[in-house]
């Protein structure tokens, strides 16, 4: 072989042909191991095989948007309601027409014309530290309650850069308003315990360690700390805290969405809905419930002990997760304005 | 008056330019686009903020940089002492430990509850609510860590300089009465000027860029500001912009220096190669020595190594297995290749910037070195685009070939991104060849190809070798034109480490992050072995 041939080998072995196989495409910013092994079961179930390229939500946002017409995705999975907002807002997403999606997802979960759906709920929940907060001065604290100088050096939460934060803030501006919010925001930040850093684990840490009396933090990193799989300090730690579901005398607790849309060019629609309807059965449901600690869509399954044990029948902010998108970036410079890292 | 740039040492690098500097017009061009509303945003609110914090936080690098750097590199190049030979070339492991993977060591080791301060708290009996260690997310912190992992820039540039230095003018520096600290910073340190400013133009642009660690440190700078537009706002557009406005810092700089050193010439007229002596130090100046070369080499690398296999091998050893050679071997070969490439271009610009003295070719250099300012990801998108752009005329005309999540688009993504690394250290090699030796060359009718190939080549060995180095260690880190751009199913170390560091996973990640640094260290040891042979007095050892 000459040098020509082999470069010529090699040149084609570089390029990434179209190949027209039984596949779906799946662009996510999910990137738990687990679910590596929910698409090798759906494949091992239909013989479609799952494709994924994973990176972060906005990065992928801009991949799709610049491929447009040309793009080889079939889906795109985000973790957070508002990315999802933001691309069907660009028109490029279609609708998903499957029985499935109906009767499994709720409405508000689900994007206008069912062009995205939600997979699994987590919420952003309170933890308290039992040993300086009392069960009765939590009794139905909401989060616009945690503005109180009361709590002035107590509370742990990560920074405003967080999707997390800035999905709860838009629900408040959503449901109160700029003005309220940002006066709430003022006085919230004054009450914060330390600057703001470390991920939502690193907040709940802070109330075991006693930096903190209360965190927010979303609803499964106290599974992922109790199942062990963090090891033994995390384990410990976790449990020196309670879980309280904030706004139950109100609108409910804060719900935020990972989830699935229908890209408008997909190449292998049939397969993609599918995959979409797979993600949605019960199988797929208890793995992701018992690996991720997120909550249910299916009514069938229950979410994991390790989350279970703190309450299942809470009441759900129904504020439709779509706002999330649209009061996102008003959000940001709120909290900006307020001087939250 | 254009027909002197026009023929092949011209019309073939300003054809790869003309491709190659699209991204970063790509993201400059934003300027010209319209301006929203989130400009008075930011101005009231936050670029104050963006802008002290980026300016602290160079400065302070580019201080200590310069502090480590240089005085490690003349250390190692002048003086024998206790563990010289191994200490010469581990002050370039940090090179293989990327700036996030240090921040998280940092915040693994001294947050208040961290491991260093649980084990004082242990050792002395104390209290819970004792702290040893003051909190490393803040701006000296970041200004320590993005120090001892970008100095080795400096020391490679500045021993590559050090090495090539007339011995001579040194000597006559001290028999007119110069003390060996005198001949340091009197003549040895502003003779090699160019190239230390070449390091530290690398480690300025990789600071002002990096979002891992200032993120990590939840620290307000440009670039986290940038995310936060695109991120948070829904605004890409703004996002560019921003990411313009470090470009321009970055043009300043660069023009600055070219404007301070347009007169003068720091190649030696004599570029006499002896033997060289090496100052053999003992007791406690060899100590001191050593010490000096050794902190670097431990912050750098051994403590986050230490942090990096504890964290590993208390949480996660599943991790060497099929997917792990394969992920590896991706990251190994993608580096080799866009290594060569990326060298090879630089020589080729650089000769024929050198021969012909093409200004736009200079121009358009400079021009895609100062890419490395924009964050990686912004660069990336910048890549992306072009890449597209490219697909659909191939889908217009029917031909079946996509760039985009394909390893072609892959490696250009790559090269575009360290062509300044190549750039600068080809640039800085050619600096210590005498000019007087192409005109030799050419009144003995050698010019053009073999020129570079039989005169050129042999005498940039060392930068050609340092260059390989440095694009290697880059690419074997690069992580955002690695992810947005990457084909299906494919994954790197980086983005192993990336999936889980996202998240603060960091007992997951430390495994994958050892394998970068170690992956990384194969190419370093290998390429300063060379470059030490390569020193040109050293043959006769």
């Amino acid at each position: 072989m000459n040098i020509k041939s082999i470069s010529i080998a090699l040149i084609f072995s570089f390029i990434s042909s179209m190949v027209f196989a039984n596949e779906v495409n799946v662009y996510t910013s999910r990137h738990y191991d687990s679910d590596a092994e929910l698409y090798s079961s759906f494949t091992a179930d239909t013989g479609i095989k799952v494709n994924i390229i994973s990176g972060k939500g906005k990065a992928l946002m801009e991949r799709l948007n610049s491929e447009g017409a040309n793009s080889p995705a079939d889906i795109f999975i985000t973790v957070d309601a508002g990315n999802l907002w933001k691309v069907q807002k660009d028109g490029m997403f279609q609708s998903i027409s499957s029985n499935v999606v109906d009767s499994v997802v709720p409405a508000n979960l689900r994007g206008p014309n069912d062009e995205w759906v939600a997979i699994a709920k987590r919420s952003r929940v309170m933890y308290y530290n039992p040993l300086t907060v009392s069960a009765e001065e939590m009794e139905n604290l909401a989060y616009e309650d945690l503005s109180d100088p009361k709590w002035i050096g107590r509370i742990a939460i990560r920074s405003s850069g967080n999707m997390y934060n800035q999905s709860l803030v838009s629900s408040l501006i959503s449901n109160n308003g700029v003005a309220n919010t940002e006066a709430w925001a003022h006085r919230f930040v004054g009450n914060f315990a330390r600057k703001p850093e470390g991920n939502d684990r690193a907040q709940i840490m802070a109330v075991a360690n006693g930096e903190a009396d209360i965190a927010i933090a979303n609803s499964y990193y106290i599974g992922l700390m109790l199942s062990g799989k963090k090891g033994d300090e995390q384990r410990a730690a976790a449990r020196k805290v309670n879980l309280h579901f904030p706004s139950q005398a109100g609108r409910g607790a804060h719900i935020n969405v990972s989830g699935a849309g229908l890209m408008k060019n997909s190449p292998n629609k049939a397969n993609a809905v599918k995959f979409i309807e797979f993600l949605l059965s019960d199988k797929a449901q208890e793995h992701i419930v018992n690996n991720t600690y997120e909550y249910p869509l299916s009514a069938n399954v229950a979410p994991s002990d390790l989350i279970a044990q703190f309450g299942t029948g809470f009441k759900e902010d129904q504020t439709s997760v779509a706002d999330y998108g649209k009061f996102n970036p008003e959000a940001v410079k709120l909290m900006d304005r307020v001087g939250w890292q | 008056m254009f027909k002197r740039y026009l023929n092949t040492w011209s019309i073939l690098p300003i054809f790869c330019f003309i491709f190659f500097i699209t991204p970063v017009l790509i993201v400059i061009s934003s300027l010209f686009g319209e301006y929203s509303d989130n400009w008075s945003h930011l101005y009231n609110y936050v670029l104050g903020t963006y802008i002290t914090n980026s300016i602290y936080l160079v400065t302070g690098v580019l201080i200590l940089v310069a502090l480590i750097g240089v005085s490690t590199a003349w250390l190692v190049t002048n003086y024998d002492f206790f563990l010289k030979n191994i200490l010469e070339w581990a002050l370039i492991l940090p090179l293989a430990v990327p700036p996030y993977i240090l921040a998280y060591t940092f915040t693994g080791l001294f947050d208040t509850y961290g491991t260093a301060n649980n084990l004082v708290r242990d050792l002395f009996n104390l209290g819970r609510e004792f702290t040893f260690f003051p909190k490393a997310r803040n701006v000296p912190g970041a200004i320590i860590v993005f120090s001892f992992t970008l100095y080795p820039y400096v020391y490679l540039v500045s021993r590559m300089a050090f090495i090539n230095q007339s011995k001579s003018i040194l000597e006559t520096g001290r028999t007119l009465g110069l003390n060996k600290f005198g001949v340091f910073y009197k003549l040895a340190v502003p003779m090699i000027r160019p190239a230390i400013i070449a390091g530290l133009m690398l480690v300025a642009m990789e600071t002002l860029s990096d979002f891992g660690a200032v993120d990590h440190f939840a620290i307000s700078t440009f670039t986290t500001g940038i995310f936060r537009t695109w991120y948070g706002m829904y605004d890409i557009h703004t996002a560019k912009q921003l990411a313009s406005l470090l470009l321009i810092i970055a043009i300043m700089f660069i023009t600055a220096e070219r404007y301070s050193r347009k007169n003068a010439d720091y190649s030696f007229a004599g570029s006499v190669f002896r033997q060289v002596y090496l100052l053999k130090l003992t007791g406690l100046k060899s100590f001191l020595a050593f010490v000096i070369c050794f902190i670097p080499i431990f912050i750098g690398f051994i403590l986050p190594i230490l942090e990096l296999s504890y964290w590993a091998f208390n949480y996660k050893l599943d991790f060497f297995n099929d997917k792990f050679i394969s992920t590896a071997w991706n990251s190994f070969y993608l580096a080799i290749i866009t290594a060569f490439l990326c060298t090879l271009l630089a020589i080729i610009i650089n000769f024929s910037v050198r021969y012909k003295n093409n200004n736009i070719l200079k121009f358009l250099s400079s021009f895609l070195t100062v890419g490395y300012a924009v964050p990686g990801i912004i660069l990336a998108i910048g890549v992306m685009q072009l890449l597209t752009f490219i697909d659909s005329g191939f889908i217009e005309i029917n031909i079946q070939f996509v760039l985009t999540g394909s390893l072609v688009g892959l490696i250009i993504a790559y090269i575009i991104k360290s062509y300044a690394l190549a750039s600068s250290t080809i640039e800085s090699g050619y600096q210590r060849v005498n000019k007087r030796l192409d005109d030799v060359a050419r009144s003995l009718k050698t010019s053009g190809w073999p020129l570079l190939t039989s005169i050129h080549l042999p005498l940039l060995k060392t930068s050609f070798l340092t260059s390989v180095l440095l694009v290697v260690s880059e690419v074997i880190k690069e992580l955002p034109a690695t992810l947005i751009l990457r084909p299906f199913n494919f994954d790197t170390l980086a983005v192993y480490t990336y999936i889980f560091a996202a998240e603060e996973r960091m007992y997951d990640a430390a495994a994958p992050s050892i394998a970068i640094v170690m992956i990384g260290l194969l190419p370093i040891i290998i390429l300063t072995r060379m470059i030490r042979t390569s020193r040109p007095a050293s043959r006769d050892k």
